[in-house]
């Protein structure tokens, strides 16, 4: 069992310095296990800020989050990031890439290799094995940061913005295959993204988050049940109807925020 | 200044133009026909120059004693190759370059490394280097000497305050320009402090680290050649100025020469390496 659990969550940045800022404030979300949540909200609003802090990467000024029930204090195998701009290490091929959070969990190499092809073919790169992340488009990256990640198997991952940095066409095919992907292992996801077509098709719930401080605004139920295919929920009046109404919502705050947010 | 100085490490600018191209592969750049011809133009050039130098000496324009005709530099070269001359001044100042080159370079890695990832290490260093680097390394040498004598470790000591200077300030640029989200990968793929340090930190700076040493191998070699004016009778510093004071003008020429092959296997040794420590490296794969 994995859940998350953010209650009254609240961080100030430079607290001791001059301008201290207010990223984000009050903010209590559950994540119950094996579901799938995008956040959304206007930018500077400390989506990310709540991503990283689950993440453990940044501390809380006030408030706790709890995964699995255990306080988090630190980053751990228990959750895996997908970042936005895919952080592979330039210096190590596509398997190398994929073993290292193996390598780093005391994984014998025979059995981390074998681990590593499977997930390398789960994202289909297999035959790009011994490349290096330049030679790989950015889609291709972005499936083996997530191939990285997925193989390590954490019981949480965590996504940022994971296919901002990617074209329309290979963003769609992204979605898809994370669906995919998800729907054969899953496990609880907290994705933060921009693009609330892509929050509606992808989550269970999507959260709207309010301009700076960001608060929660509302959470909406994104589930889709009773649809063939991705053709017939993309086409459905349901599908309109929710992306229109959480555009709405996140687009009153961005006008809140004001073009100097932007 | 990572960029503009990697530029000096010898690369062509044919060779860098080349390489925009490759991203462009679809556009079917009159690229192919253009090679031969080029290639052709490119042996061609330094022949003409060889043969028009040879003419002019001959006709007697120029004497002798300024420029010597290509023939005679090379009948004089492959003598003193012949006769030891050449070959024994070489090894003694490889000798001088490759131990203050490794001994530079190899404390220059370390202490960059340091200087990069920790902000005590940085605040002592930091001051030091800023003192030090401007000083020209040449005008060190005279102080060397006294402190370590005539013998060749002033020599050794000075090439090695050359690269290590170098060496040191493009790994901390190294290591200072790391993206730092790869550390929070690695850190959330759960790599320790000591892990990220050996793992993360040291191959992202190298491709910074060889542009240092590129530099380095430069800077050792000028060192080399000062260094020798003083207080030896080997090396080919030495033999290139005794030529000078016996006016073989031959010799002189044999000698530079020498020193530019020397210059250009240094090179082609820095790349070797890079290619097999770095491979991923843009500079890699532009070659």
């Amino acid at each position: 069992m994995a859940d998350i659990v953010a209650r009254n969550v609240r961080k100030i940045y430079n607290p001791d310095k001059r301008y201290p800022v207010l990223a984000i404030d009050e903010v209590s979300l559950e994540v119950r296990e094996n579901e799938f949540v995008a956040i959304v909200g206007p930018s500077g609003c400390g989506k990310s800020t709540l991503l990283y802090m689950v993440a453990g990467f940044l501390d809380l000024t006030a408030g706790e989050i709890k995964v699995n029930g255990k306080p988090v204090e630190a980053p751990g195998p228990d959750r895996g990031i997908v970042f936005q701009h895919f952080a592979l290490f330039p210096w190590k091929t596509v398997l190398r890439n994929v073993t290292y959070g193996l390598e780093e969990q005391k994984i014998p190499k025979a059995e981390r290799e074998k681990i590593a092809r499977k997930h390398i073919d789960m994202v289909k790169l297999t035959g790009f094995e011994h490349h290096y992340p330049s030679q790989l488009s950015g889609g291709m990256k972005q499936r083996v940061a997530i191939a990285r990640t997925l193989a390590f198997d954490p019981e949480v991952l965590l996504m940022d913005e994971p296919f901002g940095a990617l074209d329309a066409q290979t963003r769609g095919v992204m979605q898809e295959e994370l669906l995919s992907i998800w729907s054969k292992r899953k496990k609880t996801v907290l994705f933060v993204t921009h693009d609330v077509r892509e929050a509606v098709y992808l989550a269970d719930r999507v959260v709207i988050m309010t301009a700076r401080p960001g608060r929660i605004k509302e959470i909406v139920d994104t589930k889709f049940a009773g649809y063939k295919s991705t053709e017939e929920v993309l086409e459905s009046a349901a599908f309109a109807q929710k992306t229109h109404q959480i555009w709405k919502s996140v687009r009153e705050e961005v006008d809140k925020a004001g073009p100097l947010d932007g | 200044m990572t960029t503009d100085v990697s530029n000096l490490g010898g690369r062509q600018a044919g060779g860098a133009l080349a390489v925009e191209l490759t991203g462009l592969e679809g556009l079917k750049l009159p690229r192919k026909s253009w090679f031969p011809r080029s290639t052709v133009i490119r042996v061609l050039s330094p022949l003409i120059l060889l043969v028009a130098w040879e003419l002019i000496v001959r006709i007697g324009k120029v004497g002798e004693i300024f420029l010597p005709p290509p023939l005679s530099v090379l009948r004089v070269f492959v003598r003193l190759t012949a006769d030891g001359t050449l070959p024994y001044a070489i090894w003694m100042s490889f000798l001088r370059t490759g131990q203050g080159f490794l001994y530079g370079s190899l404390l220059g890695i370390i202490v960059g490394l340091f200087v990069g990832w920790s902000q005590i290490i940085e605040d002592i260093v930091d001051p030091l280097v800023a003192a030090i680097y401007p000083i020209p390394k040449s005008a060190l040498f005279p102080l060397f000497m006294l402190w370590f004598g005539l013998g060749d470790p002033s020599k050794v000591v000075t090439i090695l305050v050359g690269v290590l200077f170098l060496v040191l300030i493009n790994t901390v640029t190294g290591v200072k320009t790391l993206n730092p989200i790869l550390i929070r990968a690695a850190r959330d793929l759960g790599a320790s402090e000591r892990q990220i340090f050996l793992k993360v930190v040291l191959p992202g700076a190298l491709p910074n680290i060889f542009t240092g040493l590129r530099l380095g191998a430069g800077i050792a070699l000028i060192l080399v050649f000062v260094t020798e004016l003083e207080a030896t009778n080997s090396g080919l510093g030495y033999l290139l100025w005794e030529s000078y004071q016996l006016m073989l003008v031959q010799q002189m020429f044999a000698c530079i020469i020498t020193f530019g092959i020397l210059g250009i296997l240094s090179t082609w040794f820095i790349q070797w390496l890079e290619k097999v420590l770095c491979p991923w490296s843009t500079t890699v794969t532009r070659q």
